[in-house]
């Protein structure tokens, strides 16, 4: 299949009319498409998806409903048509196909995708076919199942490192997407089909065994696993569109969330900084409280020096009094001592008699000691004075807190620059957040951890009721091969139909597996040949695929690499893209959205280089930071037929302009 | 002969709205507060004080004040009042007081911590 045009009316970004010629020339295959982020590459994909398909698809591959598709400038001009037309050559026939929606007869502002009703039309060398048959045409060359491989964006590349993880969600669709290419869901149709007729002999055969006589236990526990396995199987599929539904409502609520995350976000910050400024506010109040306390005291700080002087000034006084009344008290004592020594006539130190001599010279010095302490005067008044006077003041130079001022000053200071801080934060947050309803994501916030929950039952829920249903095929086999054994059982008409539809069930099951075994060898041969042809380290000696179509590098002795960078991943599912794009059809277009961002330049090199000779047409929707237009374009300028440039008009208008001819 | 002690003790209209706007702001949690801070300011100043500027606004009972004459004692341990009352005395430190640190409000902000590091300006 070759594409050769698309026109788009009103689609996306694209108001009135746009057109694209794709490259048909054999040897300038390569179509690049340049455009900035947010300007419409994407939409460009999605035009040739909705042209086929009739879907459009968003992030994480989620449909784009029908009214979010049409150009938003002309819908408000009035104009609620859209369009787009695709013309491709297959098997020698020319094909155009045109889809187009229009607002219903009736509506006037259409608010939904109901308001529309979308027209198609196929022509097949300029005939056109009935709408019955649209599907069948497009399915030959361009199945809608395989349409992830040939076209594809650069998410879609992130996606696929997620093979690699055993169990995980994406990992079990893009598993299931891949097998639908490869057509083993056939099979696994035909296997269950294989199913149902033996569960339909089995019930004849249980019906037959009663009647035969001698085999009721066996028939009635036919019977018994049999209704088990109905009422389970009927649990498992209940369970299952449970599971979906539960699933769907999860992922609408992760689109809101995802979309709102950033208003979560603010107010989980701004709870945060309001519980902070409240802690500071509450710590600045019990700090002024503290202060108010200190400063009831400060004025003892104040006057500290001047009472500490004031204090030693009257200690002097007090000393030299003391000393004073020393003197007097040691004079006293030796008057005492002179006295009583001329009563007794003894010398009051050694006890000896006093000479007549002795006795005049201590009775001279008496008289000096007395005239002497009649001189000496003494203010016990002023001793008292000074001694209640260092009293009071000691009690004014009592330790008091009040220095502790100082760093509580310093506290405040910190926590008000930090209130400014909080407060700067909280305004700048309840700005972020106004007129957003926060209860509202909180709200669907947790109801979308009750829905994870939710599915989390209901998969255990399905593995139990799975895990009885084979314990019940098992029982059932048990039986069924102990009336194999049994001549007259096997001669019932109903036990033969079952023995056929058991043999039919194990053969599906086992072709199932061998084609899968088959299937994978192939692509991880083709991806190894890609990869080769890819990748920059030329050591490394191909790919080994797993259970679930994930990939791992194999070095040079054939020994799994573990660790791979972002750009080796990209490569990889490159690779497994090209093999399984060319192990699921024929060759055809490749049609990639931003697929080089995680690469260096020589990877892109071989990109670039390999692409254009495996696929019939490559066409690129890149930005200047992917392919730069002047030293990768060097690299396949042989190879390009045609670029385009998309430019803004405004943010809701686009144009391409067509760079070369 | 014996000094009258005056029962309460007051200050110039204008210093009182200025203590009055201390307690207000959250400065001080009493006048009291308020009005032994100016006394121990001026007493650390080393100031002889003038008269207190009329009309005068009595706003504090001495027993309320100066409860256990820890002020009276203090004033009578730095100043000589001879025969002058302490009380009349205090009223005009603290009006000295209330003024001075009215004039060191910075930006605002009574720096007591500042005041107990250098009292004198």
């Amino acid at each position: 299949m070759i594409l050769k045009t698309l026109s788009l009316q009103n689609f996306m970004p694209y108001k009135g009319q746009t057109s694209l010629n794709f490259p048909t020339e054999k040897d300038r295959n390569v179509m690049l498409v340049y455009g900035d982020n947010m300007r419409g590459k994407t939409s460009l994909l999605n035009g040739i998806r909705w042209a086929f398909y009739g879907n459009a698809l968003g992030r994480h591959s989620r449909p784009i409903p029908l009214l979010d598709l049409i150009n938003k400038e002309a819908a408000s001009e009035g104009d609620w048509s859209m369009e787009a037309c695709i013309t491709f050559e297959a098997d020698g026939h020319n094909y155009e196909l045109r889809r187009r929606a229009k607002r219903r007869p009736l509506v006037t502002t259409p608010s939904r995708s109901e308001d529309f009703e979308v027209l198609r039309a196929l022509s097949k060398d300029g005939i056109p076919l009935g709408d019955h048959l649209i599907d069948a045409e497009i399915n030959r060359y361009a199945p809608e199942q395989i349409s992830r491989f040939f076209l594809f964006d650069g998410e879609l590349l992130q996606e696929y490192e997620s093979l690699l993880i055993d169990g995980s969600e994406q990992g079990k669709k893009i598993k299931d997407a891949i097998e639908q290419v490869l057509g083993v869901p056939t099979l696994i149709r035909g296997r269950d089909d294989a199913q149902t007729i033996l569960k339909a002999a089995q019930k004849l055969q249980s019906v037959d065994l009663q009647r035969l006589g001698g085999f009721e236990i066996q028939a009635q526990k036919q019977k018994t696993l049999q209704a088990q396995i109905e009422a389970l199987e009927e649990d498992v599929a209940r369970l299952n569109g449970n599971l979906k539904r539960t699933k769907e409502e999860r992922l609408v609520l992760e689109d809101f969330l995802e979309k709102t995350e950033s208003v979560y976000q603010a107010k989980e910050r701004l709870n945060a900084a309001q519980k902070l400024e409240q802690a500071n506010s509450e710590r600045q109040t019990a700090l002024s409280i503290e202060r108010l306390g200190l400063i009831k005291d400060a004025w003892r700080e104040l006057i500290r020096p001047s009472i500490t002087l004031k204090r030693n000034e009257i200690y002097a006084q007090h000393d030299a009094l003391t000393g004073q009344l020393l003197d007097r008290n040691k004079i006293e004592t030796k008057i005492s001592q002179l006295r009583e020594a001329l009563k007794t006539d003894t010398c009051q130190t050694c006890g000896q008699a006093l000479h007549q001599e002795q006795k005049d010279v201590a009775s001279n010095e008496l008289s000096a000691l007395e005239n002497e302490l009649k001189n000496l005067s003494f203010d016990m008044t002023a001793m008292q004075r000074l001694s209640s006077q260092i009293q009071s003041l000691d009690k004014l130079l009592k330790p008091s807190e009040a220095a502790r001022i100082e760093f509580i000053d310093r506290d405040l200071a910190r926590l008000r620059i930090e209130q400014t801080k909080h407060d700067n934060e909280i305004e700048s947050l309840t700005d972020l957040i106004k007129g957003q309803d926060t209860a509202e994501i909180s709200r669907k916030r947790n109801l979308r951890d009750g829905l994870l929950k939710e599915e989390t039952r209901i998969e255990e829920d399905i593995k139990k009721s799975q895990y009885a249903i084979d314990k019940d095929r098992n029982d059932l086999a048990i039986i069924g091969k102990a009336l194999e054994n049994n001549p007259q059982a096997r001669a019932a008409r109903s036990s033969k139909v079952v023995n056929i539809s058991s043999a039919l069930e194990r053969v599906y099951t086992r072709s199932i597996d061998r084609l899968r075994e088959d299937l994978k060898t192939k692509v991880e041969s083709l991806a190894s040949e890609a990869f080769k042809k890819l990748t920059t380290q030329v050591k490394y000696s191909g790919l080994r695929i797993n259970s679930n179509y994930g990939l791992t590098i194999l070095d040079e002795h054939n020994q799994e690499v573990t660790i791979r960078s972002a750009g080796a991943e990209q490569i990889v599912a490159l690779s497994l893209i090209d093999g399984l794009a060319h192990a699921g059809r024929s060759p055809g277009p490749v049609v990639m959205d931003t697929p080089f961002g995680r690469l260096d330049p020589k990877h892109r090199a071989n990109i670039l280089t390999y692409l254009p000779s495996t696929a019939q047409q490559l066409v690129l929707f890149v930005h200047e930071g992917e392919v730069n237009k002047t030293t990768d374009m060097r690299q396949i300028s042989q190879k390009i037929g045609c670029v385009y440039e998309i430019k803004e008009v405004n943010p809701r208008h686009s144009k391409i302009d067509r760079v070369t001819q | 002969m014996t000094t009258t002690e005056p029962t309460s003790v007051g200050l110039s209209e204008k210093a009182h709205t200025l203590l009055s706007s201390m307690k207000e702001d959250g400065y001080i949690s009493e006048l009291t507060d308020g009005y032994k801070l100016a006394i121990g300011l001026a007493l650390a100043n080393g100031m002889t004080p003038g008269e207190v500027p009329a009309p005068k606004r009595t706003i504090l009972a001495v027993s309320g004040l100066d409860p256990e004459q820890e002020i009276a004692t203090a004033i009578r341990s730095l100043v000589d009042l001879g025969e002058g009352s302490v009380y009349r005395y205090a009223e005009r430190l603290a009006e000295w007081g209330v003024m001075e640190m009215a004039a060191r409000f910075k930006s605002g902000f009574l720096d007591v911590a500042a005041l107990i590091k250098n009292p004198k300006r």
